[in-house]
């Protein structure tokens, strides 16, 4: 639980500490603009980033789950329901 | 079972029934008839967008009048009514009562339905289904836009009367053993998405009245010429009209939950979390509408405001999709057609909230509001979930409906060819939002990407459709000729069906 | 209903909300730094009407159909609609803002490269709505 608790703050901080320091930095020097494509594309990909990440393990699970609990797989076992009026 | 081909009925006895059954069999007949319209126009807007350049549409209103149309047939004459269909049909077994509470007002909130079909489909409006002023007012030609408003009209009532006959027969008449935590998860999503049409249907049925009145020109609600405010119907539109996307999703995901257990051949893993998702989802669903109209110039604590409430509505239906996954884990799957329907869905219903969580996301908006994202994004929603979870029920409930079975290797044709053609459509066109393509176009410049990618999209859509055509074919020829169901368990899963063969040819 | 424990859904629960709420705060933070506009953005009045663009500068020339800017300048468009709402947009430079009449919307960017780039109307707005489309030239400073 510890490490779980160590784990989460580590990756709390690698991941505000840039997004403060972008929030101070950006558009602070003078006649120098900030560039919206930059920043919205950023956004863009670091979701598409972790939505594709999600989805592999969301669609990977479900795909796995459906090779594994398909009632002609040689493990295939009746659940504890069967046969009852559940 | 409703319909005997084998011993058949006159029709007026079905026409004029107000049996549950009988008006749930109106329900899906004219249901399935708007799907095969709306479909067919989709196919006409894909073949016409398959190269730059008038293809086989000739101008360009009538291409948008195809589309405003598509949109208007698929959402109000397909999706709810095919859940009003259902919900005829289930939800008093569910509670058990020998019919809906009200028959006669559930056969005229039927009967409403073909009126306001006529209307759209003689009108044929142009606006969009969003009918946005001061287009709508001042620019769309008449009678087809006043047609489709009093069809709107029509089906609003038609929706509003449903739903508080559902909500009676849930909570007033189910079975007096029966506490309101046994009612099954399939019943729990009619009675919240019944909720949230009394609340959210009144408000668009009031912007409709003030359209009509504008476009008559006797008032100015929202012409600006007239001291109107246009985003004053955005926001009256989309306060409806979001939750309404519950309203379309929730019974879809009931469905799922009552097919997945019965096909992994164990309960749902956690029935609470079930009814607790639906409940949340009701509620928190009317915190996010405006995030439709970043773009009409919000202030930034607006759109924040609606960013946290749109983000809100993802826990709920997380919850959902984990208690898919957590009801088929060390089950024993038989993958029938209704069962590979419904997970398929499942998946597509994964996709179409991470694209939602993106939408949510205000700057992202810049690139892809009113592109082809956001409408490969819905889509995945009203055709990947929304239609998959339907016609998943209709393959469920298909030997109960007729008493026979439909042929399942062109089920399972179906459901393949469906499955890829989605995701040749719908995934393809997010891409081609991000390249820029705006949404409602009639024709586009020859860029390269954007021809690569609408011939994808057209390709996939073609696919669909051959698909619908093996299952138009499958569902007439089965339920005259297949072969007779089993009906004490027609997919040899064990349990206990919702299925009611003892109430047979009802005669009031 | 069962009873088997549910810390599996409170933990994917918890998940799913961080998840939210990191994507609420980037997006917050993005969203913040987009809308703060520059001081010295020069204005550029567009006006959107059935079916195309007007560009008016702050020296008071007109274009129709076609905007020329300079590199390196920041520019604020205020856009307005003459009849029925549209949606200005420069796609490559992630501009979007609908033009909507009784309303003056802005938004505002610093073009970086000389260039040509597609303008188009991206809210439905009628009969020739897929050709409500337009030029932007952004060229090389003149002074």
């Amino acid at each position: 639980m510890k490490k779980l608790v160590v784990l989460f703050l580590v990756l709390a901080v690698i991941v505000v500490i840039p997004a403060v320091q972008s929030a101070f930095a950006a558009g602070a020097e003078p006649g120098e603009y900030l560039d919206r494509r930059v920043v919205i594309w950023n956004l863009f990909f670091k979701m598409m980033t972790i939505a594709f990440v999600v989805g592999a393990v969301v669609s990977g699970t479900m795909i796995w789950q459906c090779w594994r609990f398909r009632e002609s797989h040689p493990k295939a076992k009746p659940t504890a329901y069967e046969g009852t009026d559940w | 079972m409703v319909l005997e081909l084998q011993k058949p009925r006159p029709i007026w006895q079905i026409m004029f029934s107000t049996h549950h059954t009988d008006v749930g069999l109106l329900y899906l007949i004219s249901s399935l008839g708007f799907l095969f319209l709306g479909g067919a126009l989709a196919l006409a807007i894909r073949a016409e967008l398959f190269l730059p350049g008038a293809q086989i549409i000739g101008d360009a209103m009538t291409f948008n009048r195809i589309f405003t149309v598509h949109g208007t047939t698929l959402i109000f004459l397909f999706i709810i009514p095919f859940a009003s269909s259902v919900g005829n049909y289930f939800v008093p077994i569910m509670v058990r009562y020998k019919d809906m509470a009200y028959p006669k007002l559930n056969a005229i909130a039927f009967w409403m339905i073909p009126p306001a079909g006529a209307l759209i489909w003689l009108g044929f409006a142009d606006f969009t289904w969003y009918a946005t002023p001061p287009y709508s007012i001042i620019s769309a030609p008449g009678p087809a836009a006043d047609m489709w408003i009093f069809g709107l009209k029509i089906l609003g009532i038609s929706s509003v009367l449903g739903a508080i006959n559902f909500i009676v027969t849930i909570l007033k008449c189910k079975h007096p053993d029966m506490s309101i935590g046994q009612v099954p998860l399939l019943a729990w999503s009619f009675l919240s998405s019944s909720l949230i049409i009394l609340v959210a249907i009144p408000t668009f049925a009031a912007a409709l009245l003030m359209l009509l009145t504008d476009r008559l020109g006797v008032s100015g609600f929202f012409n600006p010429a007239m001291g109107g405010d246009p985003i004053a119907y955005a926001h009256l539109f989309w306060f409806t009209f979001h939750p309404e996307v519950y309203v379309l999703v929730i019974p879809a995901i009931g469905m799922m939950y009552e097919i997945i257990p019965r096909f992994s051949r164990k309960p749902i893993y956690s029935f609470n979390s079930g009814i607790f998702a639906f409940v949340l989802l009701s509620i928190v669903g009317f915190s996010s509408w405006a995030h439709h109209m970043y773009a009409t110039g919000m202030s930034f604590t607006e759109k924040t405001v609606f960013m946290v409430g749109t983000l809100a509505a993802v826990p709920a239906s997380a919850m959902h999709v984990f208690n898919f996954i957590a009801t088929m884990w060390n089950s024993r799957i038989k993958f029938s057609t209704p069962m590979m329907w419904a997970v398929g869905g499942i998946a597509l219903f994964f996709s179409a909230g991470a694209g939602g969580v993106a939408n949510a996301a205000m700057p992202l908006d810049f690139s892809t509001h009113d592109t082809y994202w956001v409408v490969g994004h819905f889509h995945l929603f009203v055709m990947g979930t929304i239609a998959f979870g339907s016609i998943a029920f209709l393959y469920y409930m298909f030997p109960y409906v007729t008493g026979r079975m439909y042929n399942e290797t062109m089920g399972k044709i179906h459901f393949v060819m469906s499955f890829i053609g989605t995701v040749l459509v719908f995934f393809t066109q997010h891409v081609l939002g991000l390249y820029g393509m705006p949404r409602r176009i009639f024709d586009y410049p020859p860029i390269p990407e954007w021809i690569a990618m609408n011939q994808i999209a057209s390709v996939g859509a073609m696919i669909i459709g051959v698909s619908m055509a093996i299952f138009l074919a499958n569902m007439i020829y089965s339920s005259g000729k297949g072969q007779l169901a089993n009906t004490e368990d027609p997919f040899g899963v064990g349990g206990k069906y919702y299925y009611p063969f003892e109430a047979k040819n009802p005669s009031h | 209903m069962s009873g088997h424990s549910n810390w599996p859904e409170w933990i994917y629960v918890g998940v799913v909300i961080a998840l939210m709420v990191w994507v609420g705060a980037e997006a917050w933070e993005a969203e913040r730094l987009v809308e703060h506009v520059p001081e010295g953005a020069e204005i550029i009045k567009v006006t959107g009407q059935q079916w195309f663009w007007t560009f008016e500068h702050e020296d008071g020339t007109k274009e129709i159909g076609e905007l020329h800017v300079e590199k390196g300048k920041a520019y604020k468009f205020e856009i307005h609609s003459k009849d029925v709402n549209h949606s200005f947009n420069i796609h490559d430079y992630v501009i979007l803002m609908d033009a909507i009449p009784g309303r003056v919307n802005t938004v505002w960017f610093a073009p970086t490269d000389v260039g040509e780039h597609d303008i188009q109307c991206r809210e439905y707005c009628g009969l020739i709505h897929y050709n409500m489309r337009g030029t932007l030239y952004v060229e090389e400073p003149s002074s």
